[in-house]
């Protein structure tokens, strides 16, 4: 198993990947989802479908819609991100993640897929701003279930490191193995100033996981990867809130 | 006529859907994959008369599976169409030495452009 972590400051302002300025990866990753729907409106327009059919059609395409208008929001948080103030507070992470995977639960659904939480028995809290670190989950959470290729659940895991200075939540999910080359190669951009695509994961631009890295650095935190035999852990680390050994 | 037999090499699985759907109607017998090594599999398994192939595949990509069906006689005269969001990056002509018969751009496919594409490129 390897890890990369990365800081968004060693890879801002430079090219998102394979020499791609933002807007031509932004394009380019709102594409597939935008021929989806396209095709699948142009199939409600001409065909005889049988109402059931019709309506997973329809659903494919508002949770489709969605998931473009997720990425564009992110797109434009990030854009924004110097102009605004950012509330870091004590969030407990667990409740957070409850919450993502209820909002998440119909499109995981809808492709027969399943999101879980695994359970800790203490609570921890963390320090971040609570729009940005949801943001970052459910982009990890959404790649997870685009490339997830076996029935297995894909796991969000809350963890302390670093003597519980840092708390890592983590999304484990079961698609194509990032090869040594990618992991080298992605520790390479990260740390030589570039924003990295995944090769074994060719439909993502990278750009999901750029903006993530520009959410955690605003929010003191970095980003990361581990690499399994089955799939991959992206992460992000954030700094452990001290009020609960207050109490 | 025996039905004829298409694979479908796509990681989108409600895009595959969508193609399932079309090609079904259509007549044909339709096999799907979500990747190179499984199509290779599938191949040998079901050994289709035509793939429909997306440029962009996780794990290993289109063009090394392209090799890889040159490298047989029985593979590489199948013939194959790429329907990829990449269409206005890439040439038919470097493509046909893999088989590659047409090129659909995803952008801007409608859905009976598959079975159109089939009917051109199948006896």
């Amino acid at each position: 198993m390897s890890a990369v972590v990365g800081e968004h400051e060693q890879f801002m302002d430079g090219p998102l990947s394979d020499g791609l300025p933002s807007f031509v990866a932004a394009a380019h990753e709102l594409k597939s989802p935008l021929a989806l729907i396209r095709q699948l409106s142009l199939m409600l327009e001409d065909s005889d479908i049988n109402s059931s059919e019709q309506q997973r059609m329809l659903r494919q395409i508002s949770l489709t819609s969605e998931r473009a208008l997720r990425l564009t929001s992110d797109l434009t948080r990030s854009i924004r991100l110097s102009d605004a103030l950012f509330t870091l507070e004590p969030i407990d992470p667990q409740q957070l993640c409850k919450g993502i995977i209820n909002d998440l639960a119909p499109l995981f659904d809808v492709h027969n897929r399943e999101i879980k939480l695994v359970s800790r028995k203490h609570p921890l809290l963390l320090i971040a701003n609570r729009d940005l670190l949801r943001r970052i989950i459910i982009n990890f959470s959404d790649n997870a279930l685009r490339y997830t290729e076996s029935n297995n659940a894909i796991k969000i895991n809350v963890a302390q490191l670093n003597s519980g200075n840092v708390v890592r939540l983590g999304v484990r999910d079961y698609g194509p193995s990032l090869s040594s080359d990618v992991l080298k190669s992605l520790a390479t951009k990260i740390m030589g100033g570039t924003p990295f695509a995944i090769d074994a994961r060719p439909q993502s631009s990278g750009l999901g996981l750029y903006i993530a890295s520009q959410f955690a650095d605003r929010m003191n935190g970095k980003i990361g990867v581990i690499r399994h035999h089955d799939g991959s852990t992206f992460f992000v680390d954030l700094q452990a809130s001290r009020q609960l050994s207050l109490l | 006529m025996s039905v004829q037999k298409v694979l479908i090499v796509e990681d989108d699985e409600w895009l595959v859907e969508q193609y399932m759907r079309v090609l079904s109607s259509a007549g044909y017998n339709v096999v799907s994959v979500s990747n190179a090594l499984s199509a290779i599999q599938a191949i040998d398994d079901f050994q289709p008369d035509a793939i429909i192939l997306d440029m962009l595949l996780t794990g290993s990509t289109a063009l090394a599976l392209l090799h890889e069906l040159q490298s047989y006689g029985d593979t590489g005269i199948i013939p194959i169409i790429l329907c990829t969001n990449i269409a206005n990056e890439i040439s038919l002509k470097n493509l046909r030495p893999y088989g590659v018969m047409q090129i659909i751009d995803k952008t801007k496919m409608k859905p009976d452009d598959l079975t159109v594409a089939l009917r051109s490129v199948l006896p």
